[in-house]
């Protein structure tokens, strides 16, 4: 799929009767994600560049979708996850509806959140990124919207005509395709429970300088007020693989200063050192835990935060130590008009 | 024929520009902006070169700029599609102040300043160079603040304190439960500490400290944070114990209770209004016969018994003095090492701009050429990029002395900290000047921060040290280490002066371009000029002596060689780190465009008109000098965005002229 939308992206792109293009799922699902146990079985068959191959083609796909030069609507009537995220949070609009659910779960399966999410999910609102990129959580339509991951709100049902008014306008022009988007909007109100009403204690402590850091700083919430919420939070971090939390973090962080191009290459450093196993095998067993034996038992090596060096993140951030292995090539966008937005990301 | 011209352009922007597709006819006949990356290639890896000349905690760095990207409290604003943050300047200087002060509480709860004093170590060290470093390419009123509570008064509670000091005022000093300010510089007073006028005397009968402005000349003036918010002070003062004045001191005094009104007998006013800095609350201090206990003389060098009797185990008045002033080194370094970061901020953003704004078509129908491909404007700018990195290099090798300092290198860490201080601070209100001026208009815009920093960094000549002064401090020294190595058989030692010792250098008669580029005949150069101005030094005021002058009037005397000879182990010594850092590196494109850079930066000391005035070079050998410069720089044009890449400073905090300065002056983003 990964390959086909390359395929379709690159030739739109050169079409001048190509106005925009739009992304829908079918189901109940814009996208899931990447075929995470397909890669994982590659890499049993054909060593750990099977699985980088399709890195770096998800990643390249990113990028182009990034830096495309026409606006990219996606409709995300349904669950969004991964590398789902990774095909719409890049495009110009995110229209969320009241089946969307947003999530970047890696951390729950010793991956880290991949496909550019160090550049989108840093830019949100505070640290809010840092939080959702570690817990992994689960955020609605009318959530996605307050933090900008959505630019639009759309009951479901008003769907097709957002697409037929689309189709009917015929133009490239953003701010022509938002007023359209627009006129189907409907206000959407944040859930009373919504995480989005704890902004102050995740900045509080998604904020601090390391993972060890922010778990001391939620237990100290804690004891001030006891909060289902923050109890729950702490659970998922402790659940989550230990390295992943490690380099999520770095990643989002340095991700935080960097155009979504730098932000790419880097993550793929990353998902190569993962897929390696050079100093965890974490992927390997999440996958095992979670999606094939599924006894939601990963047993993390190293199991303990304290265990991992700084030294040992820093190596997967370092080019990979292998003759063939190069850093990931980014399409040449030169010779393309790229609107203002885009250049923005560079 | 109008027509046919006016249609002639329109084709040739089509074929030299963009893709044929959805844009109109009219947008292509207009500029539009393409960012850098697209069209510049990177020959090497920037994050390497990062790592070079940030050297220690990018982590940390990045985690802080990020702490400022995500608070509002920061002034973020949107230009051209991207965030930018730096502090609102046209507010009034009361509500800069506010905001400095509250800038600083949420990087204090968000834990930015932990163990800053109550750590120990080289590491922690490092860790505070690198976030007031960061905090400085914020804003210098964030830093003064910020430096002046833990480096000025927190340092002296540190090392001019003992045991009871630390324990009572290092743990609430870092928690900002207090607010500590320093009461050095008078009015009449600023560079020659040991003149103040400010007398202290001691009460046996009530064991304390009386503390007085005795006349208008003795106020404290310049006090950083003493205006509103400084609840305690260090206050320095003469001390007179039984009619003996036994020097320069320091006590700790309370100005101001948790409520903000001033203490009894103290006496408060605003400095006023700066033209720049106004994020600093600098204020006038008057003292009325103020008591504090005998407990709050910072007593590490020397201490006065509670019936009175004045205690000191360094019997000398000038090493005494010397050895209660060391710890005032650091202050010095922080500011050596953070200018070199305004002059990465100036230059990332001229030289990005430059690579994007066009001036001038050289042949009709021909696009505009951009301002980076005028050699002119390659010569202004890569020689300033040039020398910040022979800064960054000789930063780190200062904060490496500092943090692996002994007794014996203390004074090698005060010459070269004087030394980097005067040198960096003047090179980079230089480089701020000629990058306001290569921005054009748009360097005035406060936004676009690089004419903004030359109000806010104007002072770094003249505080923490004027630099005219440290760089007299040094000719001295280097006399001193002279006349040293003369009681050694002639033997120099330390402060590189080794060179000294090996037969005199020669410049050869013909200068080649390899001979130019050649490390060692840079060296070479560097140390000829050293040499032989220490050498005419030590004559000239070795003959004032002789004619009955004392030192002090021959040093005086003899201030233009002494100038000179200041600069002169200045660039050597600098020199001397690039070279260094250089030859860490393996060989590949990294090295290559690093070597480059090195022979600039040497060809341009060498350029220095006392290379000429003294006759170390021929006026035909300055020639080739000046033309090897002009073709390294056409050499680093290819390299110009990877080597301000490389300074590691996020997006957001250039100026928006760096970026899409197209969009983000347009109208739909007003």
């Amino acid at each position: 799929m990964i390959s086909r939308l390359l395929e379709l992206f690159l030739a739109y792109e050169e079409d001048p009767n190509v106005k925009l293009v739009m992304l829908k799922g079918e189901g109940r699902a814009f996208c899931a994600g990447g075929d995470v146990v397909a890669v994982v079985h590659d890499i049993w068959a054909g060593g750990w560049r099977a699985g980088a191959n399709f890195f770096m083609k998800e990643f390249s796909l990113n990028y182009l979708m990034a830096t495309y030069s026409k606006p990219q609507v996606s409709i995300l009537n349904g669950i969004v996850m991964g590398g789902g995220n990774g095909v719409s949070m890049h495009g110009r609009f995110r229209v969320a509806t009241e089946n969307s659910v947003f999530a970047m779960p890696e951390t729950a399966l010793g991956l880290f959140p991949d496909v550019g999410a160090s550049y989108f999910l840093s830019r949100l609102p505070g640290f809010f990124g840092e939080y959702v990129g570690l817990t992994g959580a689960r955020l609605d339509g009318a959530e996605m919207l307050a933090c900008g991951l959505a630019t639009h709100f759309v009951p479901s049902a008003k769907l097709p005509m957002v697409e037929v008014a689309l189709c009917d306008a015929d133009s490239s022009d953003p701010v022509i395709i938002s007023s359209i988007i627009d006129q189907y909007c409907e206000k959407s109100s944040l859930k009373e429970q919504t995480v989005y009403n704890r902004l102050d204690v995740i900045d509080r402590c998604f904020s601090q300088r390391t993972v060890e850091e922010i778990l001391s700083a939620l237990e100290r919430e804690v004891v001030d007020q006891r909060d289902g919420w923050i109890s729950a939070t702490i659970q998922t971090l402790k659940k989550a693989s230990p390295t992943s939390l490690k380099i999520s973090l770095r990643s989002i962080r340095v991700g935080r200063v960097q155009g979504v191009g730098a932000c790419l290459t880097r993550e793929y450093r990353m998902v190569c050192h993962v897929m390696r196993g050079e100093f965890s095998n974490d992927f390997f067993e999440g996958c095992r835990a979670i999606l094939l034996d599924k006894d939601k038992n990963p047993k993390w090596e190293p199991s303990k935060l304290e265990h991992i060096a700084d030294t040992t993140v820093d190596r997967y951030f370092s080019k990979v130590k292998d003759e063939d292995w190069e850093d990931l090539k980014l399409p040449t966008r030169s010779k393309f008009n790229l609107p203002p937005y885009v250049i923005a990301k560079l | 024929m109008e027509q046919a011209f006016k249609r002639t352009q329109i084709l040739t922007n089509h074929l030299l520009q963009s893709s044929p597709s959805s844009q109109t006819l009219s947008s292509n006949a207009c500029l539009s902006y393409s960012p850098p990356e697209l069209s510049e290639n990177y020959a090497f890896d920037i994050k390497d070169m990062r790592k070079l000349i940030d050297r220690h905690n990018l982590e940390e760095r990045d985690w802080l700029f990020g702490l400022m990207k995500q608070s509002k409290l920061f002034n973020p604003k949107v230009r051209g599609g991207k965030v930018f943050v730096s502090p609102d300047y046209n507010q009034s200087m009361e509500q800069q102040r506010e905001m400095t002060l509250k800038r600083i509480e949420y990087l204090l709860e968000k834990g930015a300043f932990k163990g800053w004093l109550t750590e120990k170590g080289e590491d922690i060290e490092m860790r505070k160079f690198a976030g007031f470093e960061v905090c400085s390419i914020y804003d210098h009123s964030l830093f003064t603040k910020l430096g002046v509570h833990f480096f000025l008064w927190g340092g002296a509670i540190q090392f001019f304190g003992t045991k009871h000091h630390h324990d009572k005022w290092l743990r609430d000093t870092e928690n900002y439960w207090i607010k500590g300010c320093f009461a050095m510089t008078e009015l009449g007073h600023g560079s020659n500490v040991r003149g103040i006028e400010t007398v202290t005397t001691y009460d046996s009968n009530t064991g304390e400290f009386v503390i007085n402005t005795p006349c208008e000349s003795a106020q404290k003036y310049w006090i950083g944070g003493a205006a509103n918010h400084a609840t305690h002070t260090v206050v320095f003062s003469q001390l007179h114990i039984n009619g003996t004045n036994q020097g320069v001191h320091a006590f700790i005094v309370q100005i101001r209770d948790a409520d903000g009104n001033i203490s009894p007998n103290i006496r408060i006013v605003d400095c006023g209004h700066k033209i720049g800095l106004n994020g600093v609350d600098n204020g006038q201090i008057w003292f009325d016969n103020v008591r504090v206990p005998r407990e709050n003389l910072l007593n590490s060098v020397a201490d006065v018994s509670p019936d009175g009797k004045y205690l000191s185990s360094i019997e000398n008045p000038d090493q005494r003095f010397a050895a209660f002033m060391a710890p005032l080194t650091v202050g010095r370094i922080n500011i050596a090492i953070s200018s070199v970061y305004q002059s990465k901020v100036a230059l990332a953003t001229s030289i990005r701009y430059a690579l994007t704004r066009r001036a001038f078509s050289l042949k009709q129908n021909e696009p505009e050429v951009l301002l980076l491909d005028y050699p002119s404007h390659q010569r202004r700018l890569f020689p300033l990029v040039a020398k910040t990195y022979a800064m960054s290099f000789a930063a780190n090798y200062l904060k490496m002395l500092y943090v692996k300092r002994t007794p014996q290198s203390n004074k090698t860490i005060h010459i070269v900290s004087s030394s980097f201080k005067a040198t960096f601070t003047w090179n980079n209100m230089q480089i701020l000047q000629e990058c306001r001026e290569a921005c054009g208009g748009q360097g005035l815009k406060t936004e676009n921060r690089v004419g903004q920093l030359k109000g806010e960094y104007d002072v770094q000549s003249t505080f923490e040290g004027d630099n005219l002064i440290l760089m007299q401090q040094v000719s001295k020294a280097l006399f001193a280490e002279y006349m040293a190595a003369q009681k050694r058989n002639k033997v120099f030692k330390g402060l590189g002066l080794e060179h000294m010792n090996k037969p005199c250098p020669v410049i050869p008669l013909q200068l080649t371009s390899t001979t130019l580029r050649c490390s060692q005949f840079q060296m070479d150069a560097l140390c000829l000029r050293e040499r032989d101005l220490l050498n005419r030094f030590v004559a000239d005021v070795s003959k004032c002596k002789a004619k009955g002058e004392s030192s002090e009037q021959a040093f005086m005397i003899c201030y233009e060689l002494a100038q000179d000879l200041g600069k002169a182990f200045s660039d050597r010594a600098i020199f001397q780190t690039f070279v260094d850092a250089e030859t860490t590196l393996p060989a590949g494109s990294l090295k290559d465009v690093l070597g480059t850079l090195r022979s600039l930066y040497a060809l341009i000391c060498i350029e220095d008109v006392s290379f000429l005035q003294y006759g170390y070079l021929s006026v035909d050998n300055g020639a080739n000098v000046r033309r090897e410069i002009t073709k390294l720089c056409t050499e680093l044009r290819p390299h110009a965005l990877a080597l301000v890449s490389s300074f590691g400073i996020p997006d957001a905090f250039l100026g928006p002229i760096a970026f899409n300065w197209i969009e983000a002056n347009a109208w739909s983003s007003v």
